[in-house]
């Protein structure tokens, strides 16, 4: 069932409040936590529901998941963390996951951005018609 | 008083035969009292005769002459008449046949017109039909290689994929990920 417009506001309100220098806090987020324990809303699933979908994408957001297939350096991963940082002008972490499927090279996922430079993904591109 | 009167004529000639050619009528009976009784009742009789049976049979006679006469002029009016009603039908009967067979040649030249038509209608479906057929024929074929080529391309990626899952060394990869890093950070907008 669809929340609200009420309800989808007043977690847009909890998630805006859980944000320190447009980033989320840890602490903030455990402090609305305990507010909406203490004081129930009238729809709580709905709210939470919503609120923890604002937190996921805003943290999404700063951070960079890099699936990889065989060994990656550190630098490389630093230097990927530098580009996005400077690219979405908010601080972004790397976080390495490793995924044979790619054969070699690597698959970034940044919020709902994509970006992928793999053999894989080039063998794909050539099995397919154009 | 009639026959008295005759009787004694006849007496006072018979005393005395006459001389000459009287003499010879007397010689030979034949006595001039007689014939010119004889002639006066033939008289008569040719007058009353003619009076109440010859004229009107020669009227009659002459009636019928007059028919037959009118009859046969009627005849050759009628003959000259019927010889021209054939005349006339006989021109009339050619002029038909001339006018049948015009109008059967016209029918005969249309449907031959129709016909041509029809089997050059014919003729060019057939060809459109055909030229869609190979049209067909050509799309399906270049369709099917399409096919072959991507069914060849899809399995030697495959068997590519394979190779390279198991041959790349982790060095290669590792080098092919710094590769990839560099390229991925220089990403622009």
């Amino acid at each position: 069932m669809r929340a609200s417009k009420q309800t989808q506001h007043f977690a847009r309100q909890l998630f805006s409040l859980s944000l320190a220098a447009g980033q989320v806090s840890a602490e903030r987020v455990e402090g609305v936590l305990a507010y909406l324990s203490k004081h129930p809303p009238r729809q709580p699933l709905a709210v939470l529901r919503r609120y923890q979908r604002l937190v996921a994408t805003q943290l999404a957001k700063n951070r960079a998941l890099v699936e990889h297939a065989g060994p990656v350096e550190d630098s490389a991963l630093r230097l990927i963390e530098a580009a996005f940082t400077r690219k979405y002008q908010r601080p972004v972490a790397a976080d390495a996951r490793p995924a044979p499927a790619l054969i070699a090279g690597l698959r970034i996922r940044v919020g709902d951005d994509l970006y992928e430079s793999s053999v894989a993904s080039q063998l794909a591109a050539l099995s397919t018609p154009a | 008083m009639f026959s008295l009167v005759f009787a004694a004529a006849v007496e006072a000639h018979a005393a005395v035969p006459p001389e000459g050619p009287a003499g010879l009528l007397q010689k030979f009976g034949v006595e001039w009292q007689f014939v010119i009784w004889q002639f006066i009742s033939f008289a008569i009789l040719a007058s009353v005769l003619y009076q109440f049976a010859i004229k009107p049979i020669i009227a009659t006679v002459d009636e019928r002459n007059a028919k037959i006469a009118e009859g046969l002029k009627n005849a050759a009016a009628t003959t000259a008449k019927l010889a021209q009603a054939q005349q006339d039908a006989a021109a009339t009967a050619k002029q038909a046949q001339v006018e049948a067979a015009k109008f059967a040649e016209e029918a005969r030249k249309t449907a031959r017109e129709f016909l041509d038509a029809q089997q050059k209608d014919a003729t060019a479906r057939a060809n459109e039909l055909i030229v869609k057929a190979q049209q067909a024929i050509a799309l399906e074929h270049k369709k099917m290689l399409e096919e072959a080529r991507l069914e060849v391309a899809r399995l030697v990626v495959t068997t590519t994929q394979r190779v390279l899952a198991k041959e790349l060394s982790d060095a290669e990869r590792a080098r092919y990920n710094a590769a990839a890093a560099r390229e991925l950070a220089e990403i622009k907008d």
